[in-house]
């Protein structure tokens, strides 16, 4: 292929893929509300869709971040299991407030996540295998923790004492429903879009991201940074933790770790978002809002809610290939 | 402007076993663009890479204004003022970042504010473009940029930065012969705007002659001789200064008996542009030499035959049968083999161990009914690391572990168990010693000897000489010159590898009238 025919095929069809996803999202409104405006296009289900996004673009943010420097965390979310169990357990067990248990558990999930950064930078094992093995650690330890069942109202402690509150207070729950959930989930994106994008440390991430050697010899410190990633995905996993607690009214066993892959689809879909060719938070939340958009639509089709998982794949499927298609060989 | 001056004193550098460096005295000042040429192994780049703080292992002194800086790091040769730009231009830059913050990657790292300000950044990227008058958008990513762009990019971010010594490392390797113009109004209009010298190092002698003030000229790890590009310079000199000695070595090619032409490409075109038109013919029992520079299309010609490049139109006969190589494997089930320049990435499985490797072009032999008879594939390895004389302390060794000239020999001895009847060879003698090449001249020598037809692809034109029956010149991608071995000389095949059109012409030109007609016009 000569470089001219190569570029002038680019040009019609590079606008096409860089916003791909954008442009699904869009023909999936219309097509839903053209099939089914009445339930679709009210302002009830428009909250349904924010609301029902707003976990997994939460976990895609924290996902964001640790790929900006190419790390990847497939631990990611056992670990906001375990934040989970933290947070519940001592706002119930402990008796702690609601600000408290945040905190405890933001402490906790970063003491833990010093153990992934000393696994990868430190033993240099690849980020891959090093989490894998976490990923086991992380659901050990937390049901060890909580003795194996869930932490919820009305169960005891492991150990037998009656725990410390009996029932959840209203601003418990308030976290899980709308709009807080739906503006904790904007205001991650935002402070996520901010710093990768507008403060020299994102940038540096995303130089890291790109090319490490290159980076390495313009003055980076590629560790310190690395390690800042880590932090900040720790971040944004207690909060992923905490609002899947708060949604469902208490800590089940490993309640969090399905988010994982729709986290993942959700960074996936929007890495190509305007042709960032990079995983982006703005990207990430058309990502996520993609597939729940989806997911609502069909629902209200009434398509068998068995299919659905095949559906968010072969959006994943379509997403990637926007991605990797246009790449030449080399 | 005031001139500074750049310069070592008895600047030595070793390697292990080697004596890349030895007491070189450089030197080089602002205003002034200087070619540094010299064989491949003759310690250019080593120099440059002392110069840029890449090597921080010199002994002996760098002298800036003739006063001793020590440059240990690649951060004080840019504080400095001394930017190179390497020919893999890839290692260099981010390939997810716009041009704008690629060119200001430096700066932001050095000066930047917490806060990225885009604007800023953008409008002092399109400054800098300008001033060098380069022509690409600063908001483009740079992974869609061309090599000669990227080059461009590199550039803008060296002169971005205080520079007062750009050191261009075959910047022009790659290159188109529009690009290589462009590079070239770029490196003027730098000279005469910027307080700056620029120092590049090149493998094709009609350029140094046509851009550079003066030229030095290295070998074996010294600089002998710096002079100013005249009027009356001639490639045929600089050539002779670079060569100096030949090379004097053991094993040539033995004479067999050649029988008829067995192998024949036909106006072969492919590889996206890198290989045009070549038609060559090998007899069996023939070892047909390619030369040329780096970058003149030896490993795509390769390639393109062994179907691994895509190929645009030509036509491959074998045996008088023609054939039809979309992909590698039907090359391999034509009996063809290429042992690719890339060892340790495309020749050998460096995780599997010796036996595996030895056989695994030609599996289908070892098994019965798709299952390994480990006991055929063992025996396989054992008669060919006695016959290649593989040092290695088991079969069962991984390939990872073994020197460099040993791998080579399992890359060769892969495809001798395969069996075929045409081997290609992308320079198998890189990075192998004397002793390991002598042993590979030999298996060579003896595919050859066996009736096969073998072409051999090298930059190492001694070496050329000393194998091949017959040698095919390339030049960008097209076949200067076909020469008979016994009536050639390195002169001549230099000559023609840097663009020479005629030498019996060139040379007749030049004895009679001394002038610069060895150029390339």
């Amino acid at each position: 292929m000569t470089i001219s025919n190569r570029a002038g095929k680019k040009k019609t069809s590079q606008f096409l893929l860089d916003w791909a996803a954008v442009i699904a999202l869009v023909v999936c409104f219309i097509v839903f509300t053209l099939v089914k405006g009445k339930s679709f296009m009210t302002p009830n289900n428009m909250i349904n869709i924010l609301r029902a996004m707003s976990i997994t673009t939460v976990f895609g943010i924290a996902a964001t971040v640790t790929m900006s420097t190419d790390g990847f965390d497939m631990s990611m979310c056992t670990l906001a299991s375990c934040s989970a169990y933290v947070f519940v357990s001592m706002y119930l067990w402990h008796g702690l407030s609601l600000e408290m248990s945040i905190v405890v558990a933001l402490i906790v999930t970063m003491i833990l996540y010093q153990l992934t950064m000393f696994l990868i930078l430190v033993c240099k094992i690849p980020d891959m295998l090093a989490t894998c093995a976490l990923m086991f650690v992380h659901q050990g330890l937390g049901q060890w923790y909580i003795g194996g069942g869930a932490v919820s109202t009305g169960m005891r402690q492991p150990n037998g004492n009656p725990p410390a509150r009996v029932i959840l207070g209203e601003d418990f729950s308030a976290i899980g429903r709308a709009p807080l959930i739906i503006i904790i989930m904007l205001v991650c994106v935002i402070v996520a879009y901010i710093f990768l994008e507008h403060t020299k440390h994102g940038r540096y991430m995303y130089a890291i991201g790109g090319n490490r050697e290159a980076a390495k010899l313009s003055g980076i410190d590629v560790k310190a940074y690395r390690y800042l990633a880590g932090m900040i995905t720790a971040v944004f996993i207690t909060i992923g933790g905490i609002l899947v607690a708060s949604r469902g009214s208490s800590a089940q066993v490993g309640n969090s770790d399905g988010y994982f892959m729709q986290a993942l689809a959700a960074v996936f879909v929007g890495r190509t978002v305007g042709g960032a060719e990079k995983p982006n938070a703005i990207g990430t939340l058309v990502g996520a809002m993609l597939v729940s958009t989806l997911e609502n639509g069909l629902t209200i089709m009434a398509v068998s809610y068995y299919i659905l998982p095949a559906v968010k794949g072969a959006v994943l499927a379509l997403a990637l290939i926007a991605a990797y298609a246009g790449k030449r060989e080399q | 402007m005031q001139k500074i001056t750049l310069g070592t004193k008895n600047v030595s550098m070793e390697f292990p076993g080697v004596k890349a460096l030895s007491d070189v005295d450089f030197s080089v000042s602002t205003g002034e663009i200087r070619a540094v040429v010299g064989a491949n192994g003759a310690g250019k780049s080593t120099l440059m890479k002392v110069l840029a703080g890449a090597n921080p292992g010199y002994t002996g002194e760098i002298l800036l204004n003739d006063k001793p800086v020590e440059i240990r790091n690649t951060i004080t040769a840019k504080k400095l003022g001394i930017q190179i730009v390497y020919q893999e231009v890839d290692t260099a830059l981010i390939p997810t970042f716009s041009v704008a913050e690629n060119v200001m990657l430096n700066e932001t790292v050095l000066h930047g504010s917490h806060i990225m300000n885009w604007n800023k950044l953008y409008s002092s990227a399109q400054k800098v473009l300008n001033r060098l008058h380069i022509n690409v958008n600063p908001r483009t990513l740079v992974q869609n940029l061309s090599l000669a762009k990227k080059q461009m990019v590199l550039i803008a971010r060296a002169i971005q930065s205080s520079c007062n010594f750009l050191i261009l490392d075959e910047p022009t390797a790659p290159l188109s012969e529009n690009e290589t113009k462009e590079l070239f109004d770029l490196v003027e209009r730098l000279r005469s705007t910027e307080n700056i010298a620029i120092v590049f190092i090149s493998h094709r002698i009609n350029e140094v002659i046509q851009i550079c003030d003066r030229y030095t000229v290295m070998r074996n790890g010294t600089i002998v001789d710096t002079s100013e590009v005249t009027e009356n310079t001639t490639s045929a000199e600089i050539v002779e200064k670079m060569l100096g000695r030949s090379i004097e070595e053991e094993v040539s090619k033995e004479k067999v008996q050649l029988g008829d032409v067995m192998f024949e490409i036909n106006n072969l075109s492919g590889a996206a542009g890198h290989v045009k038109d070549v038609s060559l013919h090998v007899k069996s029992g023939e070892i047909v030499g390619i030369a040329g520079l780096v970058g003149a299309g030896k490993s795509e010609l390769c390639k393109t035959i062994f179907g691994a490049y895509e190929k645009d139109h030509g036509k491959i006969t074998l045996h008088g049968k023609e054939l039809n190589i979309k992909k590698p494997s039907q090359a391999l089930k034509n009996r063809i083999a290429l042992v690719p320049e890339e060892r340790r990435k495309e020749g050998v499985l460096v995780s599997e161990d010796v036996s595996f490797n030895l056989s695994a072009a030609s599996m289908d032999r070892y098994c019965t009914v798709s299952f390994i008879n480990r006991s055929k594939v063992d025996d396989n390895a054992h008669k060919y690391v006695d016959e290649l004389g593989i040092i290695t302390p088991s079969i069962r060794q991984q390939v990872r572990n073994l020197s460099g000239g040993n791998q080579q020999k399992v890359s060769v001895g892969k495809w001798l168990a395969a069996d075929c009847s045409v081997y290609i060879f992308d320079e198998p003698t890189k990075g192998v010693d004397v002793g390991a090449k002598q042993e590979i001249f030999g298996l060579i020598n003896q595919i050859a000897a066996n009736g096969n037809a073998v072409i051999y692809a090298s930059c190492e034109n001694s070496e050329l000489l000393n194998i091949a029956d017959r040698i095919y010149v390339l030049f960008d991608g097209e076949v200067r010159a076909e020469l008979n071995t016994a009536e050639t000389s390195e002169d001549e095949i230099m000559y023609y590898a840097v663009g020479g059109k005629n030498y019996n012409t060139a040379q007749q030109v030049a004895v009679n009238s001394g002038g610069n007609s060895y150029d390339n016009k």
